[in-house]
């Protein structure tokens, strides 16, 4: 019934540049989670956490990408057997994260949001890690694990 | 409705408006705007947010409910938000969203309840449109 993700669909990129690529890069999170049979509130989370980080790179970078890669049963990083992930990271050639332990405070925000953004992304996720710094861009790599339908 | 198209119609005496399912930040700004014309224009008793379309609420949708509502009650109506999802409430409380005190209903007919009171078939079967 379920085919499975076929090799041309395990890996991709989106590019973002404007609020209507955030709508396009979480309805393709949310087909992709579908895809590997998350649950609806999982693939909630993973989707809320897309629009989060897609949306800073709007705010602070103007342009950036969006990669995927679906981490399959074997991967070794996979915390147990039978498990199906996801994994989303956001790169731009932005200003970068001056002070990321402040940034990663609740209600922190320089922009436009409510500060849930990184921490919240964090919290939403099972994994994630940040790279950044003053002028050098920033690249957010999350994950997501699930048993699976 | 296509994915982008907000509907704002009038009924009973308020203002229903049905935001779609994965609304773009662009969406949610003229929202705000559209409400506070329709404010003026229809004097209703308060607006009824209709949100069991929307499958993703992050927090700028959160924060420009949160503000609309503060305006709409700065020009004296009040605001309910109308069927969220589920998963979208859990996601919600995961993430501490605060919708400051909108107060919110399981669908538009008990939204319709809060606002109005409990109507009659006929006058709340068919919406005036406003915009």
């Amino acid at each position: 019934m379920n085919p499975g993700p076929d090799a041309t669909t395990l890996n991709g990129k989106m590019e973002i540049k404007s609020d209507t690529d955030v709508v396009d890069i979480r309805s393709k999170v949310r087909d992709l989670c579908n895809r590997i049979g998350f649950s609806l509130p999982e693939t909630t989370r993973v989707v809320t956490a897309t629009s989060e980080l897609a949306r800073n790179i709007i705010e602070f970078a103007g342009t950036g990408e969006v990669r995927w890669k679906i981490l399959e049963n074997d991967s070794a990083s996979a915390p147990q057997e039978e498990t199906v992930g996801i994994e989303l990271t956001f790169e731009d050639d932005g200003p970068g994260i001056e002070d990321l332990e402040w940034a990663m405070q609740d209600g922190t925000s320089t922009g436009n949001g409510l500060g849930k953004g990184l921490p919240g992304a964090k919290k939403l996720m099972d994994e994630m890690e940040v790279e950044s710094g003053p002028g050098s861009g920033t690249r957010i790599t999350l994950k997501k694990w699930s048993v699976g339908k | 409705m296509t994915e982008e198209e907000v509907s704002i119609v009038k009924v009973r005496n308020v203002l229903l408006v049905t935001i779609p399912s994965s609304p773009s930040d662009r969406t949610i700004d003229n929202l705000q705007d559209s409400i506070l014309t329709g404010m003026k224009n229809v004097n209703p008793e308060g607006v009824i947010l209709d949100i069991s379309l929307v499958n993703i609420v992050d927090s700028f949708f959160a924060r420009t409910i949160e503000e609309t509502s503060e305006m709409i009650s700065l020009m004296g109506g009040r605001t309910v938000i109308a069927g969220m999802q589920p998963a979208v409430a859990v996601t919600a409380m995961e993430l501490g969203l605060n919708f400051g005190n909108v107060e919110t209903a399981l669908n538009v007919e008990k939204a319709l309840d809060v606002l109005s009171g409990p109507g009659t078939e006929e006058s709340s079967d068919q919406g005036e449109e406003v915009r």
